[in-house]
């Protein structure tokens, strides 16, 4: 910056040069509309040749007058209807670029001869279906497979080698790590150094692959992509999200256990109403859509639904175009919202569950098609109070990506429709009706035993009064239900609806009377209640003209309403309230048409973006370095062949992840050493690609926020690897033993440890950052956690030593082996022994040391023998080890 | 103090790690090392002389009146009980300023014009040489007149309390999340403190409705840039700052130095290993944030006459007066950017008198009167106000027009915020509402030219604040307000 300040000088005129100077600033002003993506106006201005050309209105540059240019009138106009860039479109130039400009076409506007002209956006790498090429790399016999091969290939092509294989235990952490987030056993360890040949690692692998524990690990992968939240709000209301959306959590650990088919994960989490509509295991998938919710403006929940299923799982940035067409890619405006209107039909809704009657309590929360006939307008501009109502838009798929939707309306059965069909919708309901009948029918024959020895004899006549109007009330309102759904049940059962048939009338009509006398019922209760505190109140010594006054009005009020609930009944148009909630009978079918489209095999984005997270999180790195926008500003990938191979092996084998894995892990690039400086191999790979761009060593990373706390628990022996249940409360983070995915997690609403170990936000996080902060330390070395891991550990560990052998030698080079996978070495062990020694002799002496006060508390008190609470103090100091968060 | 500012280029390559790591623990050499690589982290920029080393900056949550704090009137007593339409300035409805106005969601309750013009709830008086006019309701703020410059012209967009998020980070509500002006200044600057974070923040925080903690966060600067909050009142001012109950000082010591000499023994093996690094850097600034956060917090040992000018002896003023205090003790050691919040209330924030507008703010500005006074008092004497930049802002100002008969309604058309110290010119009045208090009419600022200036006297140039990949728009910059700095 300070070298451009220096070159205004007076010579700086003699400075400009076409590629520093005037290619990026036409780049960043002009080619969004005029470049290879549009050609407003017939004119380009990303090649030289191209800018001496012009456009449709003749030439732009004067090589004899340069500032009577239209190039130049055009960018320094002081009209804003005439300057360039337009008003919103960008800044306009500032003084010195403007003279930059005018030097350059002074000049001769030169450019250079080989420049090269920007491909058409139609040729872009992303754009064009996967292909499986074969590496054209002489077998070395390094290769374990076609990952190696192309690993291989690259590596030579830059004259690199690849690292040694990483030893056996660090390979194994790795493994453990990565395939179920917890770490290995010391005994695992041992006999995998014993034998480590390929065929104990695939045992490993398949071993891990088929653990519980790696649905949990993975979940947690996709949640972040897949923007889990809890619901979030201030007190009970739900601003975002929804209640009960574990269910959809539980889902995906779930069908990554199973090897659920990526293609069927995506139909089932945008479709999966579509595609079973009764299925409530199925349903919950489509917590992927509910998710979206927002309960201020629909605008934002639908933005927000088509700007992560692009990103998620197109790795496209359709947002970009919502307010105008898209800057970078051949998106257009319209096309944003021609993909919204797949989704605008869409609503949530929380179904009820067997055994709980109270949806805020529990409930199944998924997605449906509330209105199919919604129309979907372009908001030009992106404002939502200008919508282009001329000209509805019907659903469609951005043009670009070469094939379109095919829409099928689809109809649904009648559970969908009316999901209180279930029958234990009515069973519970009834049950409940029927309960409370013979609650008050025992209550009664209790009152009837009593008698005036027991009781003030107007208060048992009161007692006796109420609860016979009790009683009436329970035994009509549950004639008004068992009415109701007779009349629900033949009106809707049959598929059809017969409001119109002879028979309904009458069953309406029995309904109709039903529910009247249960409001006259429950009225005259209301009244009798009324009434009852009336007298208490005219009854009791001390008068309280407050209450006295609010009774009677109480009491008025209660009759005006007895008198509203008789008057309530018509004869000649009898209704009732429906019990039943009724649903559209069909689904327009747009999501499952986008979902097959994403997911049909000629798509060029889909399985890329997908092995594109996988590898991420297997290597650190990605293979396209932007995760979620693959469009036309990504460049392509040093490893694109690579991609490819994995993504067609992936679509060729019904999208199976563990095969991915399986493919990646069992690769000999997944276990090469992480070492930057270990054998002379001249020139140093380190030298000649020191970012690892091309995978010649495994990166070195940190455990993810929530394996540094379930490692924390596994090590300290605590961990409930329970599976699936609501989400805990994430204060909770502390003390209950649960794995770390199974806490709340929702804007303003995460476990403290987990968001200072940059877990991901909950708006959204494809990839996670790394961060290396005092609060991290502080979180290792100070929450009680971190205590009542290393006492555990130090105990188990005390306890389980040979007795005749009481060697620390044994305890502390276990301890690094739980913690770090590793043995100690001697300087270790010698570091270790001294501070056992040294620490045992200060805490004897308890009286000359200084106490901490703290309001802080563990579950597990420090030992009262000094020599074991000098080891859980060893045991602490080794958590907070960098190599106990580190994977090498 | 230009130290910090060394371009990258320049500075020395450190490949002494590994002997460094030998030294014991806080040695003079480690500190200086600490010290160095604190400097390391900051990132290149170009050279603006600083002004100010530091930042205090204060956020009343809800919407505090422009014209009964600094931005006097009188129009409003002489048009009172008449409606907007039946005055000779009627023209603000139709002006073409309303259209900046962004609605997230229609809310039947605010965000419309009140027609029914309410009278001034409380006088003013000329103050100090300036002549200044300052509410009745802040007279120990007044007794500093000559040190603020006050900005009458400031507006927004958000007519709802996502203000608050967007005068932090220069975006509406509706636009998401994006790095705070806080954490801005932490990115662009180097620590002069190697015991603290350089961005702490106080008080209770935003509520999620209206931006949350998003008002002191990094976003996609990464969390080592986010705003450290400190609990002054509570026990525990940080999370995890003290090991459990009934661990000793001694035994945690010896931990932390078996730590630091196994790490070592790691760095032998990784010499690369930067984020081995790292990490024992964070642990030799963990373990001093032990000590010194509860050192910095604990103001016992200031003088009883400091804490009576903070107004720590009254119940009113003790709350925030604390914070001030406390800020001053943060800003003294070398902390960058401190930002407190006053008045939340879990919601919009208790400055939001829809109702009962004197009785709600005579009690707000009576809290925070002497303790921000106390402050440029205490800040000017010991010769720290010339290089501390004091902020006070609200996200809106509030109508002009009444509500419920004794309140007033959201207004971002025009609002007041003040500067003072770190450069800034004292006792002038800069920009202007029309005569109702409606429109910012003269030197109109939108939020972020706040951010800007405070950036240029901090030495940052907003516009070189950038992450690659991440676009800023033009809005988010601003513009220095050159008229108000000396």
């Amino acid at each position: 910056m300070l070298a451009s300040v220096a070159a205004l000088s007076p010579c700086w005129a003699a400075d400009v040069d076409y590629q520093r100077d005037i290619k990026p600033l036409l780049h960043e002003k002009c080619s969004s509309c005029h470049g290879a993506l549009k050609q407003e106006a017939g004119l380009r201005l990303d090649h030289g040749a191209f800018i001496r050309e012009g456009g449709e209105a003749g030439q732009i540059i004067q090589l004899k007058d340069p500032a009577a240019s239209t190039l130049i009138e055009r960018v320094a106009s002081r009209d804003v209807d005439l300057r360039m860039p337009p008003e919103g479109e960008g800044s306009p130039l500032n003084q010195d670029q403007i003279r930059r400009l005018q030097f350059w076409i002074e000049s001769g506007a030169p450019s250079p001869e080989d420049e090269l002209v920007p491909p058409s956006p139609d040729e872009h790498w992303a754009w064009q279906p996967p292909r499986q090429r074969q590496p054209t790399t002489r077998l070395s016999g390094w290769e374990r497979n076609p990952i190696d091969a192309f690993v291989s290939c690259k590596l030579s092509e830059h004259g690199l080698s690849p690292n040694e294989i990483a030893d056996p235990r660090t390979r194994l952490r790795r493994l453990y790590f990565d395939l179920i987030g917890l770490p290995p056993s010391p005994s695992a360890l041992r006999t995998f150094a014993a034998d480590p040949s390929d065929v104990a690692w695939a045992r490993h692998v398949d071993q891990l692959l088929e653990s519980p524990a790696h649905g949990q690990r993975w979940a947690r992968h996709w949640m972040d992509v897949w923007r889990y939240s809890d619901w979030d709000g201030y007190k009970d209301a739900v601003r975002g999200s929804q209640r009960h959306i574990w269910r959809w959590r539980d889902w995906i650990v779930e069908s990554l256990n199973a090897d659920k088919g990526y293609d069927q994960m995506i139909v089932e989490m945008l479709a999966g109403d579509e595609v079973a509509s009764e299925d409530f295991d199925v349903l919950r998938a489509t917590g992927f859509l509910a998710r979206n919710f927002h309960n201020s403006n629909r605008n934002i929940w639908l933005d927000a639904t088509v700007e992560h299923t692009a990103k998620a799982f197109l790795g496209l940035t359709l947002n970009c175009a919502r307010c105008h067409d898209h800057k970078y890619d051949p998106i257009s405006h319209q096309e944003y919202y021609a993909f919204r209107a797949i989704f605008e039909p869409h609503n949530v809704r929380t179904e009820r569950l067997p055994g709980e009657r109270n949806t805020l309590l529990d409930g199944l929360v998924r997605a449906y098609d509330a209105k199919p006939d919604e129309p979907t307008y372009v908001y030009q501009a992106g404002n939502e109070k200008m919508p282009d109502k001329d000209h509805p838009l019907m659903p469609e798929v951005p043009a670009i990506l070469g094939f379109d939707l095919v829409v099928e309306p689809i109809a649904l059965d009648t559970l969908a429709r009316i999901p209180d069909f279930r029958t234990f919708v009515a069973d519970e309901d009834l049950s409940a009706a029927r309960g409370k009948v013979e609650q008050l029918e025992k209550r009664i024959k209790k009152l009837g035993r009593e008698t005036e020895k027991d009781k003030d004899p107007s208060e048992l006549n009161w007692l006796n009064v109420v609860a016979d109007k009790a009683l009436a009330d329970a035994r009509c309102n549950l004639a008004s239900l068992n009415a109701r759904w007779k009349a629900d049940r033949f009106r809707y059962a049959s598929g059809e609806d017969r409001s119109q048939c002879n028979e309904y009338r009458q069953l309406k009509l029995a309904a109709a009377q039903a529910e009247h006398a249960a409001k006259v019922a429950a009225a005259e209760l209301a009244l009798v209640n009324a009434e009852q505190q009336q007298q208490k109140l005219a009854n009791a010594e001390k008068t309280d003209e407050a209450a006295v006054k609010k009774a009677k009005t109480d009491v008025e009020n209660a009759k005006k309403a007895l008198k509203e609930a008789e008057e309530s009944y018509s004869a000649d148009k009898p209704k009732y309230t429906s019990v039943v909630k009724v649903y559209p009978a069909s689904s327009t079918g747009r999501r499952l048409a986008l979902a097959r489209w994403i997911t049909d095999r000629r798509h060029p984005l889909t399985a890329r973006v997908a092995v594109n997270y996988v590898w991420m999180n297997h290597f650190g790195e990605p293979l396209v370095e932007n995760v979620f926008d693959f469009g036309l500003r990504s460049p392509k990938p040093e490893y694109l062949d690579l991609l490819d191979w994995l993504a067609v092996d992936l679509m060729e084998h019904d999208w199976s992840f563990k095969r991915l894995h399986r493919l990646i892990t069992t690769s000999h690039t997944y276990q090469l050493s992480s070492s930057t400086t270990a054998g002379p191999r001249p020139p140093l790979a380190n030298e000649l690609d020191p970012d690892n761009r091309l995978f010649w060593r495994a990166n070195v990373r940190r455990l993810d926020a929530e394996v540094v706390r379930d490692s924390l628990l596994a090590v300290g022996r605590s961990l409930d690897a329970r599976h699936g249940g609501p989400d805990i409360d994430f204060t909770l983070g502390e003390t209950n033993p649960r794995r770390s995915l199974y806490f709340r997690t929702a804007y303003e609403k995460q476990m403290p440890m987990l968001v200072i170990f940059d877990a991901a936000a909950p708006t959204e996080c494809y990839r996670r950052s790394t961060s290396i902060i005092p609060q991290q330390a502080l979180a290792l070395s100070n929450s009680p956690l971190a205590y009542d891991t290393a006492r555990r550990l130090a105990r188990h560990l005390w306890d389980s030593r040979a007795q005749d052998q009481p060697r620390d030698q044994e305890l502390i080079s276990t301890a690094f082996e739980i913690l770090m996978g590793r043995p100690c070495n001697p300087t270790e062990l010698d570091y270790c022994l001294d501070f056992l020694i040294e620490q045992t002799r200060r805490l004897q002496k308890p009286d000359r040391l200084t106490r901490v006060q703290s309001e802080s508390q563990g579950q597990t008190q420090p030992s009262k023998d000094a020599a074991l609470r000098a080891r859980e103090s060893l045991i602490h100091a080794l958590i907070n080890h960098n190599e106990f968060v580190t994977v090498r | 103090m230009n130290e910090h500012m060394l371009p990258s280029a320049t500075r020395p390559l450190r490949r002494a790690f590994l002997s460094d790591l030998g030294l014991g623990f806080g040695s003079v050499a480690l500190t200086a090392m600490l010290r160095d690589d604190l400097i390391a982290d900051q990132q290149p920029v170009e050279a603006i002389a600083p002004k100010a080393k530091s930042v205090i900056w204060l956020f009343m949550i809800g919407g505090a009146s422009h014209m009964e704090t600094f931005d006097p009137k009188p129009a409003l007593n002489k048009y009172a009980g008449k409606t907007i339409q039946e005055t000779p300035l009627a023209h603000v409805l139709k002006s073409p300023l309303l259209e900046n106005e962004r609605v997230v969601a229609f809310d039947p309750n605010n965000g419309f014009i009140r027609h029914d013009i309410y009278p001034m709830q409380i006088g003013f008086k000329q103050r100090g040489a300036s002549g200044l006019e300052v509410s009745d309701w802040l007279p120990h703020t007044g007794d500093c007149i000559d040190d603020l410059a006050v900005i009458r012209s400031m507006w927004t967009e958000d007519s709802n309390h996502g203000a608050q998020l967007q005068f932090h980070t220069g975006r509406h509500r509706v636009d998401g999340f994006f790095p705070s002006i806080g954490s801005w200044a932490n990115y662009g600057l180097g620590s002069l403190n190697d015991e603290l974070p350089k961005f702490i923040v106080m008080g209770q925080p935003v509520a999620d409705c209206c931006g949350g903690r998003e008002c002191h966060r990094a976003n996609y600067l990464g969390p080592q840039f986010d705003g450290v909050p400190l609990a002054i009142e509570s026990r525990e001012p940080l999370p995890y700052a003290s090991p459990v109950d009934g661990i000793f000082h001694e035994e945690q010591a010896s931990e932390f130095d078996l730590l630091r000499k196994l790490n070592a023994q790691s760095a032998l093996q990784f010499p690369d290993d930067e984020a081995l690094r790292a990490r024992v850097r964070s642990y030799e600034l963990a373990y001093r944030m032990q000590t010194a956060v509860p050192e910095v917090v604990n103001v016992s040992r200031e003088t009883q006459e400091t804490q009576n000018l903070y107004g720590l002896d009254h119940q009113d003023t003790k709350s925030f007066g604390l914070q001030m205090l406390t800020a001053r003790r943060l800003v003294e050691r070398g902390v960058r950017f401190v930002q407190v919040y006053h008045g939340s209330n879990g919601g919009a924030g208790q400055w939001d008198n829809h109702k009962g507008l004197a009785r709600g703010h005579a009690r707000l500005c009576r809290q925070i009167d002497q303790p921000v006074a106390g402050l440029l008092k205490d800040l000017k004497r010991r010769g720290l106000l010339d290089e501390t930049l004091v902020v006070w802002a609200t996200e809106f100002g509030r109508t002009p027009g009444s509500q419920h008969g004794d309140g007033r309604d959201h207004h971002p058309f025009g609002f007041t915020v003040w500067m003072a110290g770190g450069g800034i010119r004292g006792g002038v009045a800069h920009g202007a509402t029309d005569e109702l208090g409606f429109h910012a009419v003269e030197d109109r600022h939108y939020v972020t030219d706040i951010h800007a200036t405070v950036l240029h006297q901090l030495g940052l140039n907003p516009r070189q604040l950038a992450v690659p990949g991440r676009k800023r728009l033009e809005k988010e910059f601003g513009n220095v307000i050159h008229d108000v700095i000396a």
